[in-house]
Protein backbone atom coordinates (compact mmCIF):
# COMPACT_ATOMS: atom_id res chain seq x y z
CA UNK A 1 0.00 0.00 0.00
CA UNK A 2 2.70 2.48 1.04
CA UNK A 3 4.88 1.56 -1.94
CA UNK A 4 1.95 2.02 -4.31
CA UNK A 5 0.99 5.31 -2.70
CA UNK A 6 4.56 6.52 -2.89
CA UNK A 7 4.79 5.53 -6.55
CA UNK A 8 1.60 7.45 -7.40
CA UNK A 9 2.79 10.54 -5.55
CA UNK A 10 6.23 10.26 -7.13
CA UNK A 11 4.72 10.11 -10.62
CA UNK A 12 2.53 13.09 -9.81
CA UNK A 13 5.53 15.03 -8.59
CA UNK A 14 7.59 14.10 -11.66
CA UNK A 15 4.89 14.90 -14.23
CA UNK A 16 5.40 18.66 -14.33
CA UNK A 17 9.17 18.33 -13.97
CA UNK A 18 9.35 16.07 -17.04
CA UNK A 19 7.77 18.74 -19.23
CA UNK A 20 10.32 21.21 -17.97
CA UNK A 21 13.16 18.75 -18.60
CA UNK A 22 11.98 17.96 -22.13
CA UNK A 23 11.60 21.63 -23.03
CA UNK A 24 14.99 22.46 -21.55
CA UNK A 25 16.68 19.59 -23.37
CA UNK A 26 15.12 20.67 -26.65
CA UNK A 27 16.88 24.01 -26.61
CA UNK A 28 19.14 21.90 -28.82
CA UNK A 29 17.64 19.80 -31.58
CA UNK A 30 17.13 16.10 -30.86
CA UNK A 31 15.26 13.19 -32.38
CA UNK A 32 13.15 11.09 -30.03
CA UNK A 33 15.54 8.28 -29.17
CA UNK A 34 18.49 10.63 -28.72
CA UNK A 35 16.39 12.88 -26.52
CA UNK A 36 15.41 9.96 -24.34
CA UNK A 37 19.05 8.90 -23.96
CA UNK A 38 20.18 12.44 -23.22
CA UNK A 39 17.56 12.82 -20.50
CA UNK A 40 18.42 9.42 -19.02
CA UNK A 41 22.12 10.31 -18.90
CA UNK A 42 21.20 13.43 -16.88
CA UNK A 43 19.13 11.39 -14.43
CA UNK A 44 15.70 12.18 -15.92
CA UNK A 45 14.82 8.82 -17.44
CA UNK A 46 11.49 8.96 -19.19
CA UNK A 47 9.39 6.11 -20.46
CA UNK A 48 9.09 6.12 -24.25
CA UNK A 49 5.32 5.70 -24.04
CA UNK A 50 5.24 8.93 -22.08
CA UNK A 51 7.81 10.83 -24.11
CA UNK A 52 6.37 10.52 -27.62
CA UNK A 53 2.77 11.46 -26.77
CA UNK A 54 4.20 14.35 -24.70
CA UNK A 55 6.27 15.56 -27.66
CA UNK A 56 3.17 15.50 -29.86
CA UNK A 57 1.17 17.40 -27.29
CA UNK A 58 3.85 20.05 -26.87
CA UNK A 59 4.09 20.38 -30.62
CA UNK A 60 0.33 20.74 -31.01
CA UNK A 61 0.49 23.48 -28.35
CA UNK A 62 3.03 25.31 -30.47
CA UNK A 63 5.93 24.91 -28.05
CA UNK A 64 7.95 22.59 -30.30
CA UNK A 65 8.59 22.33 -33.99
CA UNK A 66 9.62 19.13 -35.72
CA UNK A 67 10.79 17.93 -39.09
CA UNK A 68 11.55 14.58 -40.65
CA UNK A 69 15.14 14.39 -41.85
CA UNK A 70 17.48 11.67 -42.98
CA UNK A 71 20.39 10.81 -40.70
CA UNK A 72 22.57 7.70 -40.95
CA UNK A 73 20.43 6.57 -43.89
CA UNK A 74 17.30 6.57 -41.75
CA UNK A 75 14.43 9.00 -41.50
CA UNK A 76 14.20 10.57 -38.06
CA UNK A 77 11.95 13.18 -36.63
CA UNK A 78 13.89 16.03 -35.07
CA UNK A 79 12.34 18.30 -32.44
CA UNK A 80 13.41 21.70 -31.15
CA UNK A 81 11.87 24.54 -29.18
CA UNK A 82 9.74 27.01 -31.10
CA UNK A 83 9.81 30.77 -30.42
CA UNK A 84 6.81 30.40 -28.10
CA UNK A 85 8.46 27.39 -26.52
CA UNK A 86 11.55 29.43 -25.63
CA UNK A 87 9.37 32.09 -24.02
CA UNK A 88 7.29 29.56 -22.08
CA UNK A 89 10.41 27.69 -20.97
CA UNK A 90 11.85 30.88 -19.54
CA UNK A 91 8.60 31.60 -17.67
CA UNK A 92 8.36 28.04 -16.43
CA UNK A 93 11.97 28.05 -15.23
CA UNK A 94 11.33 31.29 -13.32
CA UNK A 95 8.25 29.71 -11.78
CA UNK A 96 10.15 26.54 -10.96
CA UNK A 97 12.93 28.49 -9.23
CA UNK A 98 10.31 30.44 -7.25
CA UNK A 99 8.51 27.25 -6.24
CA UNK A 100 11.80 25.61 -5.33
CA UNK A 101 12.90 28.44 -3.05
CA UNK A 102 9.41 28.72 -1.50
CA UNK A 103 9.39 25.00 -0.88
CA UNK A 104 12.83 25.18 0.71
CA UNK A 105 11.60 27.91 3.05
CA UNK A 106 8.49 25.86 3.93
CA UNK A 107 10.51 22.74 4.64
CA UNK A 108 13.08 24.60 6.73
CA UNK A 109 10.35 26.42 8.65
CA UNK A 110 8.83 23.06 9.58
CA UNK A 111 12.15 21.66 10.78
CA UNK A 112 13.15 24.47 13.13
CA UNK A 113 10.30 24.54 15.69
CA UNK A 114 9.79 20.77 15.90
CA UNK A 115 13.36 19.58 15.30
CA UNK A 116 11.85 16.30 14.17
CA UNK A 117 13.52 15.93 10.76
CA UNK B 1 12.06 -8.25 -37.95
CA UNK B 2 8.71 -9.86 -38.64
CA UNK B 3 7.85 -9.59 -34.96
CA UNK B 4 8.59 -5.87 -35.02
CA UNK B 5 6.34 -5.38 -38.05
CA UNK B 6 3.54 -7.32 -36.38
CA UNK B 7 3.95 -5.24 -33.25
CA UNK B 8 3.85 -1.96 -35.17
CA UNK B 9 0.83 -3.12 -37.15
CA UNK B 10 -0.99 -3.97 -33.92
CA UNK B 11 -0.20 -0.55 -32.44
CA UNK B 12 -1.29 1.18 -35.65
CA UNK B 13 -4.76 -0.35 -35.51
CA UNK B 14 -5.41 1.46 -32.23
CA UNK B 15 -4.23 4.90 -33.34
CA UNK B 16 -6.27 7.81 -34.72
CA UNK B 17 -6.37 7.42 -38.50
CA UNK B 18 -5.00 10.88 -39.31
CA UNK B 19 -1.82 10.30 -37.29
CA UNK B 20 -1.28 6.56 -37.78
CA UNK B 21 1.55 6.68 -40.31
CA UNK B 22 3.40 9.49 -38.58
CA UNK B 23 3.28 7.90 -35.15
CA UNK B 24 4.22 4.44 -36.44
CA UNK B 25 7.18 5.83 -38.40
CA UNK B 26 8.50 7.51 -35.26
CA UNK B 27 7.83 4.48 -33.07
CA UNK B 28 9.53 2.20 -35.59
CA UNK B 29 12.54 4.47 -35.67
CA UNK B 30 12.75 4.48 -31.88
CA UNK B 31 12.49 0.71 -31.65
CA UNK B 32 15.10 0.19 -34.38
CA UNK B 33 17.46 2.55 -32.59
CA UNK B 34 16.94 0.63 -29.34
CA UNK B 35 17.52 -2.70 -31.11
CA UNK B 36 20.69 -1.40 -32.74
CA UNK B 37 22.02 -0.18 -29.41
CA UNK B 38 21.32 -3.55 -27.84
CA UNK B 39 23.01 -5.38 -30.74
CA UNK B 40 26.02 -3.11 -30.41
CA UNK B 41 26.17 -3.88 -26.70
CA UNK B 42 25.95 -7.66 -27.26
CA UNK B 43 28.10 -7.69 -30.39
CA UNK B 44 25.60 -9.80 -32.35
CA UNK B 45 22.10 -9.73 -33.78
CA UNK B 46 19.22 -10.15 -31.38
CA UNK B 47 17.45 -13.47 -31.31
CA UNK B 48 13.71 -13.77 -31.12
CA UNK B 49 13.61 -14.02 -27.32
CA UNK B 50 15.63 -10.82 -26.93
CA UNK B 51 13.37 -9.00 -29.36
CA UNK B 52 10.32 -10.27 -27.49
CA UNK B 53 11.82 -8.88 -24.28
CA UNK B 54 12.21 -5.43 -25.83
CA UNK B 55 8.67 -5.42 -27.22
CA UNK B 56 7.16 -6.67 -23.98
CA UNK B 57 9.06 -3.98 -22.13
CA UNK B 58 7.51 -1.42 -24.49
CA UNK B 59 4.02 -2.59 -23.54
CA UNK B 60 0.91 -4.13 -25.04
CA UNK B 61 0.08 -2.57 -28.44
CA UNK B 62 -3.33 -1.40 -27.21
CA UNK B 63 -1.74 0.24 -24.16
CA UNK B 64 0.90 1.96 -26.31
CA UNK B 65 -1.74 3.22 -28.76
CA UNK B 66 -3.96 4.47 -25.94
CA UNK B 67 -1.27 6.91 -24.81
CA UNK B 68 -1.70 8.83 -28.07
CA UNK B 69 -5.47 9.14 -27.73
CA UNK B 70 -7.05 12.22 -26.19
CA UNK B 71 -8.30 11.76 -22.64
CA UNK B 72 -12.00 11.04 -22.91
CA UNK B 73 -14.75 10.74 -20.36
CA UNK B 74 -18.48 10.50 -20.56
CA UNK B 75 -19.12 12.85 -17.65
CA UNK B 76 -16.35 15.18 -16.56
CA UNK B 77 -15.20 15.99 -13.04
CA UNK B 78 -17.16 19.28 -12.95
CA UNK B 79 -20.50 17.61 -13.65
CA UNK B 80 -19.87 14.29 -11.91
CA UNK B 81 -20.90 15.31 -8.36
CA UNK B 82 -24.22 16.70 -9.66
CA UNK B 83 -24.70 13.58 -11.77
CA UNK B 84 -24.21 11.39 -8.70
CA UNK B 85 -26.66 13.49 -6.69
CA UNK B 86 -29.36 13.38 -9.39
CA UNK B 87 -28.85 9.65 -9.88
CA UNK B 88 -29.21 9.07 -6.15
CA UNK B 89 -32.34 11.23 -5.88
CA UNK B 90 -34.04 9.59 -8.86
CA UNK B 91 -33.24 6.01 -7.87
CA UNK B 92 -33.18 6.04 -4.07
CA UNK B 93 -35.73 8.72 -3.29
CA UNK B 94 -38.16 8.34 -6.19
CA UNK B 95 -37.94 4.97 -7.92
CA UNK B 96 -37.49 2.71 -4.88
CA UNK B 97 -40.23 4.34 -2.73
CA UNK B 98 -42.71 4.34 -5.62
CA UNK B 99 -42.07 0.64 -6.18
CA UNK B 100 -41.98 -0.26 -2.50
CA UNK B 101 -45.02 1.71 -1.42
CA UNK B 102 -47.27 1.74 -4.49
CA UNK B 103 -46.40 -0.55 -7.41
CA UNK B 104 -45.26 -3.68 -5.57
CA UNK B 105 -47.93 -3.70 -2.82
CA UNK B 106 -50.75 -3.38 -5.36
CA UNK B 107 -49.20 -6.01 -7.62
CA UNK B 108 -48.60 -8.44 -4.75
CA UNK B 109 -51.96 -7.90 -3.09
CA UNK B 110 -53.95 -8.42 -6.27
CA UNK B 111 -51.91 -11.37 -7.54
CA UNK B 112 -52.96 -14.98 -7.34
CA UNK B 113 -49.33 -15.92 -6.53
CA UNK B 114 -47.98 -13.13 -4.31
CA UNK B 115 -44.48 -14.54 -3.89
CA UNK B 116 -44.02 -14.86 -7.66
CA UNK B 117 -45.40 -11.35 -8.10
CA UNK B 118 -42.99 -10.05 -5.45
CA UNK B 119 -40.02 -11.53 -7.33
CA UNK B 120 -41.37 -10.06 -10.58
CA UNK B 121 -41.76 -6.65 -8.93
CA UNK B 122 -38.15 -6.75 -7.68
CA UNK B 123 -36.97 -7.67 -11.18
CA UNK B 124 -39.04 -4.81 -12.63
CA UNK B 125 -37.50 -2.47 -10.06
CA UNK B 126 -34.00 -3.58 -11.05
CA UNK B 127 -34.75 -3.11 -14.75
CA UNK B 128 -36.33 0.28 -14.14
CA UNK B 129 -33.29 1.32 -12.11
CA UNK B 130 -30.95 0.29 -14.94
CA UNK B 131 -33.09 2.17 -17.48
CA UNK B 132 -33.36 5.26 -15.26
CA UNK B 133 -29.62 5.38 -14.57
CA UNK B 134 -29.06 4.99 -18.31
CA UNK B 135 -31.33 7.93 -19.12
CA UNK B 136 -29.77 10.15 -16.43
CA UNK B 137 -26.29 9.21 -17.68
CA UNK B 138 -27.28 9.97 -21.30
CA UNK B 139 -28.67 13.38 -20.31
CA UNK B 140 -25.50 14.31 -18.40
CA UNK B 141 -23.30 12.98 -21.20
CA UNK B 142 -25.21 15.25 -23.59
CA UNK B 143 -24.69 18.22 -21.26
CA UNK B 144 -20.99 17.33 -21.08
CA UNK B 145 -20.75 17.14 -24.85
CA UNK B 146 -22.76 20.28 -25.54
CA UNK B 147 -21.98 22.39 -22.49
CA UNK B 148 -24.30 25.17 -21.47
CA UNK B 149 -23.12 27.99 -19.30
CA UNK B 150 -23.55 27.16 -15.64
CA UNK B 151 -25.29 30.41 -14.72
CA UNK B 152 -26.11 29.05 -11.29
CA UNK B 153 -22.41 28.63 -10.61
CA UNK B 154 -21.60 32.10 -11.88
CA UNK B 155 -24.27 33.82 -9.80
CA UNK B 156 -23.68 31.96 -6.55
CA UNK B 157 -23.63 33.89 -3.32
CA UNK B 158 -22.01 32.53 -0.13
CA UNK B 159 -24.83 34.08 1.90
CA UNK B 160 -27.28 31.67 0.26
CA UNK B 161 -25.37 28.53 1.29
CA UNK B 162 -27.20 26.33 3.85
CA UNK B 163 -26.36 26.85 7.51
CA UNK B 164 -24.01 24.35 9.17
CA UNK B 165 -26.03 22.03 11.45
CA UNK B 166 -25.46 22.99 15.08
CA UNK B 167 -25.36 19.43 16.38
CA UNK B 168 -24.61 16.00 15.06
CA UNK B 169 -27.58 13.87 16.11
CA UNK B 170 -25.77 10.58 15.64
CA UNK B 171 -22.92 11.45 17.96
CA UNK B 172 -25.14 12.89 20.70
CA UNK B 173 -26.13 10.49 23.44
CA UNK B 174 -29.85 9.63 23.63
CA UNK B 175 -31.60 12.13 25.93
CA UNK B 176 -32.77 10.70 29.26
CA UNK B 177 -36.41 11.61 28.50
CA UNK B 178 -36.31 9.72 25.19
CA UNK B 179 -34.85 6.66 26.89
CA UNK B 180 -37.55 6.69 29.59
CA UNK B 181 -40.29 7.21 26.96
CA UNK B 182 -38.97 4.29 24.91
CA UNK B 183 -38.88 2.03 27.93
CA UNK B 184 -42.35 3.10 29.13
CA UNK B 185 -43.89 2.77 25.65
CA UNK B 186 -42.55 -0.76 25.34
CA UNK B 187 -44.06 -1.79 28.69
CA UNK B 188 -47.41 -0.10 28.00
CA UNK B 189 -47.81 -1.63 24.52
CA UNK B 190 -46.83 -5.05 25.85
CA UNK B 191 -49.42 -4.73 28.61
CA UNK B 192 -52.10 -3.63 26.14
CA UNK B 193 -51.21 -6.52 23.85
CA UNK B 194 -51.47 -9.10 26.64
CA UNK B 195 -54.69 -7.59 27.98
CA UNK B 196 -56.57 -7.02 24.73
CA UNK B 197 -55.29 -9.77 22.47
CA UNK B 198 -58.14 -11.97 21.25
CA UNK B 199 -58.82 -13.82 18.03
CA UNK B 200 -62.48 -12.89 17.69
CA UNK B 201 -64.15 -9.48 17.61
CA UNK B 202 -67.88 -8.75 17.58
CA UNK B 203 -68.76 -5.46 15.88
CA UNK B 204 -72.56 -5.03 15.95
CA UNK B 205 -73.40 -8.46 14.65
CA UNK B 206 -70.36 -8.70 12.42
CA UNK B 207 -67.96 -11.35 13.71
CA UNK B 208 -64.33 -10.91 12.70
CA UNK B 209 -62.08 -13.87 13.36
CA UNK B 210 -58.31 -13.71 13.07
CA UNK B 211 -56.64 -16.54 11.19
CA UNK B 212 -54.84 -19.16 13.36
CA UNK B 213 -51.48 -17.76 12.27
CA UNK B 214 -51.96 -14.77 14.58
CA UNK B 215 -52.39 -17.00 17.63
CA UNK B 216 -49.32 -19.02 16.76
CA UNK B 217 -47.26 -15.82 16.58
CA UNK B 218 -48.54 -14.45 19.91
CA UNK B 219 -45.30 -14.98 21.92
CA UNK B 220 -42.89 -13.78 19.20
CA UNK B 221 -44.95 -10.58 18.85
CA UNK B 222 -44.86 -10.04 22.60
CA UNK B 223 -41.10 -10.55 22.49
CA UNK B 224 -40.78 -7.85 19.81
CA UNK B 225 -42.88 -5.43 21.85
CA UNK B 226 -40.77 -6.10 24.94
CA UNK B 227 -37.65 -5.48 22.86
CA UNK B 228 -38.07 -1.78 23.60
CA UNK B 229 -37.23 -2.46 27.27
CA UNK B 230 -33.54 -3.38 26.77
CA UNK B 231 -33.18 -0.61 24.18
CA UNK B 232 -34.58 1.97 26.62
CA UNK B 233 -32.45 0.51 29.41
CA UNK B 234 -29.24 0.78 27.40
CA UNK B 235 -30.15 4.35 26.39
CA UNK B 236 -30.71 5.21 30.04
CA UNK B 237 -27.65 3.55 31.56
CA UNK B 238 -25.12 3.80 28.71
CA UNK B 239 -26.42 6.64 26.51
CA UNK B 240 -23.26 6.73 24.39
CA UNK B 241 -23.16 3.03 23.52
CA UNK B 242 -24.81 3.46 20.13
CA UNK B 243 -23.50 0.19 18.61
CA UNK B 244 -24.99 -1.87 21.47
CA UNK B 245 -28.34 -0.06 21.22
CA UNK B 246 -28.36 -0.42 17.45
CA UNK B 247 -27.47 -4.12 17.67
CA UNK B 248 -30.48 -4.78 19.91
CA UNK B 249 -32.72 -2.78 17.58
CA UNK B 250 -31.30 -4.70 14.63
CA UNK B 251 -32.18 -8.00 16.33
CA UNK B 252 -35.72 -6.72 16.98
CA UNK B 253 -36.08 -5.64 13.34
CA UNK B 254 -34.80 -9.06 12.24
CA UNK B 255 -37.42 -10.88 14.33
CA UNK B 256 -40.13 -8.45 13.16
CA UNK B 257 -39.22 -9.04 9.54
CA UNK B 258 -39.38 -12.82 9.97
CA UNK B 259 -42.81 -12.49 11.62
CA UNK B 260 -44.10 -10.22 8.86
CA UNK B 261 -42.85 -12.58 6.16
CA UNK B 262 -44.52 -15.54 7.92
CA UNK B 263 -47.74 -13.52 8.06
CA UNK B 264 -47.47 -12.49 4.41
CA UNK B 265 -47.13 -16.11 3.37
CA UNK B 266 -50.44 -16.90 5.10
CA UNK B 267 -52.31 -14.75 2.51
CA UNK B 268 -55.58 -14.95 4.51
CA UNK B 269 -55.55 -13.07 7.79
CA UNK B 270 -59.20 -12.60 8.80
CA UNK B 271 -62.56 -14.26 8.34
CA UNK B 272 -65.79 -12.28 8.56
CA UNK B 273 -69.15 -13.71 9.50
CA UNK B 274 -72.37 -11.64 9.32
CA UNK B 275 -75.51 -13.70 8.75
CA UNK B 276 -77.64 -10.59 8.12
CA UNK B 277 -75.60 -9.63 5.00
CA UNK B 278 -75.60 -11.42 1.62
CA UNK B 279 -72.75 -13.87 1.17
CA UNK B 280 -71.43 -12.00 -1.89
CA UNK B 281 -71.03 -8.78 0.12
CA UNK B 282 -69.30 -10.63 2.94
CA UNK B 283 -66.92 -12.21 0.41
CA UNK B 284 -66.09 -8.75 -0.95
CA UNK B 285 -65.54 -7.40 2.57
CA UNK B 286 -63.20 -10.31 3.37
CA UNK B 287 -61.33 -9.76 0.14
CA UNK B 288 -60.79 -6.01 0.66
CA UNK B 289 -59.96 -6.37 4.36
CA UNK B 290 -57.32 -8.97 3.58
CA UNK B 291 -56.01 -6.81 0.76
CA UNK B 292 -55.62 -3.90 3.17
CA UNK B 293 -53.86 -6.08 5.73
CA UNK B 294 -51.59 -7.49 3.01
CA UNK B 295 -50.57 -4.01 1.83
CA UNK B 296 -49.99 -2.90 5.41
CA UNK B 297 -47.80 -5.92 6.10
CA UNK B 298 -45.83 -5.33 2.91
CA UNK B 299 -45.22 -1.68 3.79
CA UNK B 300 -44.26 -2.79 7.30
CA UNK B 301 -41.69 -5.19 5.82
CA UNK B 302 -40.18 -2.43 3.68
CA UNK B 303 -40.02 0.00 6.61
CA UNK B 304 -38.47 -2.68 8.81
CA UNK B 305 -35.79 -3.37 6.19
CA UNK B 306 -35.10 0.35 5.92
CA UNK B 307 -34.81 0.66 9.71
CA UNK B 308 -32.52 -2.37 9.85
CA UNK B 309 -30.25 -0.90 7.18
CA UNK B 310 -30.18 2.36 9.13
CA UNK B 311 -29.14 0.52 12.30
CA UNK B 312 -26.42 -1.39 10.44
CA UNK B 313 -25.04 1.91 9.18
CA UNK B 314 -25.08 3.32 12.69
CA UNK B 315 -23.22 0.28 14.00
CA UNK B 316 -20.45 0.54 11.43
CA UNK B 317 -20.31 4.29 11.16
CA UNK B 318 -17.05 5.71 12.45
CA UNK B 319 -17.37 8.29 15.13
CA UNK B 320 -16.42 11.58 13.45
CA UNK B 321 -13.31 13.22 14.73
CA UNK B 322 -14.11 16.75 15.76
CA UNK B 323 -11.49 19.13 14.41
CA UNK B 324 -9.72 21.24 17.01
CA UNK B 325 -9.86 24.37 14.84
CA UNK B 326 -13.65 24.74 14.79
CA UNK B 327 -13.69 27.57 17.31
CA UNK B 328 -10.87 29.44 15.65
CA UNK B 329 -12.68 29.24 12.29
CA UNK B 330 -15.82 30.51 13.95
CA UNK B 331 -13.79 33.23 15.62
CA UNK B 332 -12.38 34.39 12.33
Amino acid sequence: MNAELFENLRLELRRGCLILAVLAQLRAEHYGYALRKALAERGMAIDENTLYPLLRRLESQGLLVSEWREEDKRNKRFYRLSGDGKLILKQLLDEWHAINSSLSRVIEAEVEPNRSI
Amino acid sequence: MELLDRYLHAVKSGLPKAQQDDIIAELAEDLRSQIEDKEAELGCSLDEAELVTILKQRGHPAAVASRYLPQQYLIGPALYPIYRLVRKIVVVWVLVPVFALVVAPIAVATASHPSAELVKSLWDLAMSAVFTVGVVTAVFAAIERYPVEHKTWEKWDPRRLPRVPKTEPDTRPTPRATAIAELAASLIFSWLFVTWFRTTFDLGGVRITLAPIWRSLYWPFLLVLLGGVPVGWVSLIWPERTPLRSSIRLAIHGVTLVLVVILLRARMWVEIAAPQFPAAEIAQAVKWTNLGIGITLFIMAIITIGEAVHEVRRIFRRKPVRPMVTSSIAGN
